[in-house]
């Protein structure tokens, strides 16, 4: 059997006193798109802060495994080189970053730590104008600060666009159908769908069914109060749409 | 009934007034006589109080011979050098600017002890007449060299109407406790356009003291800078006269401060004519245990209508044991005006670091972008390229710098 990207064990992990995280099980093999699907407040965004490594949160119990190897006393420069990757759910605006400098930054640090040397303009530019012309983003954009005065369409297509950039192995993505409409909402699903590859695996956290109907997953968890209370396919999130969440609350995994 | 109780002076304090006096400056004299050094009870020195901070004031200068490179390299740049205290002969300059000496004494008396200094103790002045547009970078670096020395010099600069340049001052010296005292008054004409910059890279032990007169007319248009990255002890004084309608300012300025040093800039503003307007906005930076002062006043005269002034400090602390003194002032006496002042002190946001190293980018290169950033709103409008990329250059070496 090979190693799923992901696995994560009995998690737990607190914000100050306050325990969020109560015993996550999740693994994801190599190619697949999973999908979490929970109403506010039960923890969902936390898993995705947790797993990119904000240190405002502490765990407190469990393990995570990227490839096999433990990320929990990595720091989340070192997780992103490891290759998670987290989609925003509200990306952040960096006035005096520009936009250019930024990528080419993270670029080379994900080069750096496989060993590679810095990458040429002219190679920086050619990635640059193919992920962009992915996303419908004009070279106009890039040439902003960081996220600076971008619309919300806008910030999540720039979000995608430094996914594509990156070639993480595992994609999370943090309620990226928060605040699109249908066209929006169709460039950043054919962005991610592109992305979908049979050695990366993604993780989609959301609320709505809406997305999955873009970005097909293969399996389907239902979130609630800190666990994965339910486990299904892709028909699980028609369930859940047309019944609520009432159903899952209090059930265990 | 309070008694008047007599100063204590201090070897600093003696040493000023001995040198004074053997000036001929018998007035600065006996005000230092009389009340020594300015302490935190002088509204205008209150975070900086000269009589604990500077304890001692080396000898006068005496000539020196250098062959030093001037503080900063700025290639394509007009040089021309003030060596302890004393104007060095030039080479031939750009056309449309005229370079000659003339008598100390250059600033405005006003109630201020390193004013008064500076004009009881210059003997002689660079003078500078820009008569078109010059689109050379003119350089002026004064340097201290030798044992500890007291260097008092002075710059005199006159923009013609509709005359434009970019003037920087760079001050650095031999590794000693120099005290610096420099003064330059720039006066603009009619729709003149002048950057000015001052960048302090004194030695750590020296004390740098630059005070920085601007008389602006009908539409003059000014942008300075002054940055501190190099005396231990440092105080730059930016006093513009708002004097024309249509006369707008931007000044700008910098504290870099490490461990044990001190930076200050005070800046008061005189809007005395009506439509004119003025954008203040200093950043200060500090690790270790140091302390950066900025203070902002607004004096708004009363027949100065349509006064449209907003002075901005910004502080980033790197450590906890860092000071960021803030004083925004504001005298007005006209009654339909638009002023107001800000302040800002805090960290590097935790939120933007965990999003760039999110990126994979290495916690320390983050900072580095962030602070760049941070510093990026007072670097970018100096429009001269070579002037800009070393201006930056010495911001990247203070941050790779470490304490």
């Amino acid at each position: 059997m090979t190693t799923p990207i992901l696995e994560i064990r009995n998690l737990h992990a607190r914000i100050e006193d306050r325990e969020i995280l109560k015993g996550v099980n999740l693994t994801i093999p190599a190619g697949q798109v999973h999908a979490i699907m929970g109403r506010n407040g039960s923890g969902k965004s936390t898993l995705s802060y947790v797993l990119a490594g904000k240190e405002d949160y502490e765990v407190t119990e469990g393990e995570i495994l990227l490839n096999g190897e433990s990320i929990l006393d990595m720091e989340p420069a070192e997780r992103a080189t490891a290759g998670i990757f987290l989609a925003f759910q509200y990306p952040i605006e960096i006035p005096g970053v520009a936009t250019m400098t930024f990528l080419k930054a993270a670029m080379n640090a994900q080069r750096k730590a496989r060993g590679e040397g810095e990458l040429s303009t002219p190679d920086f530019m050619r990635a640059m104008k193919e992920a962009g012309s992915l996303l419908n983003i004009d070279s106009d954009m890039l040439k902003r600060p960081l996220n600076v005065g971008f619309s919300g369409g806008e910030k999540k297509r720039a979000e995608i666009m430094q996914m594509a950039l990156l070639k993480p192995s595992l994609c999370v993505l943090d309620e990226t159908d928060s605040g699109l409409d249908i066209d929006a909402l169709q460039v950043v699903a054919k962005g991610v769908n592109s992305l979908r590859s049979e050695n990366r695996s993604m993780l989609v956290i959301t609320h709505y069914q809406r997305l999955l109907n873009h970005i097909v997953p293969d399996v389907v968890h239902v979130f609630s109060d800190g666990r994965i209370v339910e486990s299904g396919d892709k028909d699980l999130a028609l369930q859940l749409e047309a019944r609520g969440y009432a159903d899952f609350d209090g059930q265990a995994a | 009934m309070r008694a008047t109780m007599p100063v204590r002076l201090g070897p600093a304090e003696d040493s000023l007034i001995a040198q004074l006096k053997s000036a001929g400056a018998d007035a600065a004299a006996e005000r230092i006589t009389v009340a020594g050094l300015p302490t935190r009870r002088v509204e205008s020195y209150h975070y900086t109080d000269l009589k604990s901070l500077l304890r001692a004031v080396p000898p006068l200068a005496q000539a020196a011979n250098s062959a030093n490179p001037p503080a900063l390299d700025v290639p394509g740049a007009y040089l021309l050098t003030i060596l302890n205290g004393a104007v060095q002969p030039a080479g031939a300059a750009p056309a449309g600017v005229i370079v000659g000496k003339t008598e100390g004494g250059v600033l405005s008396s006003r109630d201020d002890t390193l004013v008064g200094i500076n004009n009881g103790l210059a003997r002689e002045a660079l003078s500078l007449t820009i008569e078109n547009t010059v689109d050379t970078v003119i350089q002026i670096d004064r340097h201290i060299e030798g044992e500890a020395a007291h260097v008092v010099d002075a710059l005199k600069i006159f923009v013609a109407d509709g005359a434009s340049v970019t003037i920087l001052e760079t001050f650095s010296g031999s590794d000693a406790a120099h005290v610096g005292n420099h003064a330059t008054y720039l006066a603009l004409g009619k729709d003149a356009v002048v950057t000015h910059v001052t960048l302090d890279r004194s030695s750590r032990k020296a004390a740098h003291f630059a005070t920085n007169e601007y008389r602006l007319t009908d539409g003059s248009k000014l942008r300075t800078l002054a940055i501190h990255a190099g005396a231990g002890l440092a105080r730059s004084q930016v006093f513009p006269i708002m004097g024309g309608a249509g006369a707008h300012a931007d000044l700008t300025g910098l504290n870099l401060v490490s461990d044990g040093q001190h930076a200050d800039i005070t800046m008061e503003t005189h809007h005395a004519v009506p439509h004119t307007s003025c954008q203040p906005l200093f950043k200060s930076i500090t690790r270790g245990r140091s302390k950066a002062v900025v203070q902002g006043k607004l004096v708004v005269e009363r027949d100065a209508q349509k006064t449209d002034a907003k002075f901005m400090h910004q502080g980033l602390m790197l450590s906890d044991e860092a000071e960021i003194l803030s004083k925004p002032e504001l005298e007005i006496y006209a009654d339909d005006v638009v002023c107001g002042h800000g302040s800002t002190c805090g960290k590097l946001d935790e939120d933007w670091m965990f999003y760039l190293t999110s990126r994979g980018i290495p916690q320390a290169e983050a900072e580095t972008m962030l602070v760049r950033g941070f510093i990026a709103e007072v670097l970018d409008p100096i429009e001269d390229e070579a002037l800009n990329e070393a201006l930056n250059g010495v911001v990247d070496g203070w941050l790779l710098g470490g304490n």
